[in-house]
């Protein structure tokens, strides 16, 4: 016992042959999860083809009840983050802790503005009725813009893939801070930073879904 | 020490670069829809630009220009089998006579 513990690293499990091996494996396994997380959010994408392929003429109508400037802020903000997450992986592999600390801190920051963000789209569009499914209750002016009868469709499929995504983006902060409170404990170096950038691997398919939403969503109209 | 010879460490500038390429394409992407391209052309350049922003995360943020292919693999797999999906959903939508009422 004495004499393995000599010859490996600490962070290196006992069933790896080394710490590259270890961390390939680890980040193997990510990207296996990652094709599930794509498969899953590909399942609201498929609905939303089927749904626009039989009623194209509602969804440019009701896109336009979506507020592109916002919604092209959300994008930013999101491309932003992505790139403090990959700097804050550089910082781990070139052992600047600080460098790391401040980089999760700005993409806990972006990742919180893109839900207040989220959260007065959902209030404005809430308070005008513009509710999912059977809770499709919209003013006269927006019922007058909007006199389709399976708008509530396009707002129930709206609301799916934005909740859903928006689910991740608060997992994905609980996940950055845990990195953060493990960053300023010294956890992490050049040799061992896995976690950092397996969570930089969940981070950058969140802002991919997005990518995505943004234009099939806000710029349809 | 050695055993991390592998690992490839992006430049801050490359980084840098790949975000400023996403956001020029965000811009551009934003100025196309408002241009009002007829159909399909609309949803075809959204796609193409969204299609080349994920290919830029995909190959240098998630670092898949620099990592073992078969994690590029999964990824391509994951996207093949998403194709398949929507193509037999659709062979069954596109053909029906009428539209399940409720739907």
């Amino acid at each position: 016992m004495a004499n393995h513990s000599a010859t490996h690293p600490k962070h290196v499990h006992h069933h790896f042959v080394n710490s590259n091996q270890q961390f390939e494996s680890a980040k193997l396994g990510m990207w296996v999860f990652l094709v599930n997380e794509i498969l899953f959010f590909g399942g609201l994408f498929c609905a939303y083809i089927v749904f626009r392929a039989w009623y194209p003429e509602l969804f440019t109508q009701a896109a336009l009840e979506l507020n592109t400037f916002w919604g092209a802020v959300n994008t930013v903000v999101l491309i932003g983050s992505s790139l403090t997450v990959a700097m804050a992986i550089r910082s781990a592999q070139n052992n600047q802790k600080r460098g790391l600390e401040i980089n999760l801190l700005i993409t806990i920051f972006l990742a919180c503005v893109f839900l207040v963000i989220k959260y007065f789209e959902y209030e404005h569009k809430l308070h005008l009725g513009i509710a999912p499914g059977s809770f499709w209750n919209p003013t006269p002016e927006i019922a007058a813009v909007l006199d389709h009868p399976k708008a509530n469709i396009f707002f129930g499929i709206y609301y799916m893939m934005t909740a859903v995504h928006g689910l991740h983006v608060i997992i994905g902060i609980a996940l950055m801070v845990w990195l953060y409170l493990r960053a300023r404990k010294g956890h992490f170096n050049s040799e061992y930073y896995t976690p950092v950038e397996i969570t930089g691997l969940y981070w950058h398919l969140v802002d991919l879904i997005w990518i995505f939403l943004f234009p099939l969503l806000y710029l349809i109209e | 020490m050695s055993e991390h010879h592998g690992h490839h460490i992006a430049s801050a500038k490359q980084l840098w670069g790949i975000g400023i390429a996403l956001l020029i394409l965000t811009v551009l992407t934003v100025t196309v829809a408002g241009l009002g391209l007829p159909s399909p052309f609309d949803i075809l350049s959204a796609m193409a630009i969204a299609l080349t922003k994920a290919f830029l995360v995909a190959a240098f943020f998630m670092g898949l220009y620099w990592d073992t292919k078969f994690n590029s693999m999964l990824l391509i797999g994951a996207l093949a089998f998403f194709i398949l999906m929507v193509s037999i959903t659709l062979l069954d939508t596109l053909y029906r006579d009428n539209v399940v009422p409720s739907f």
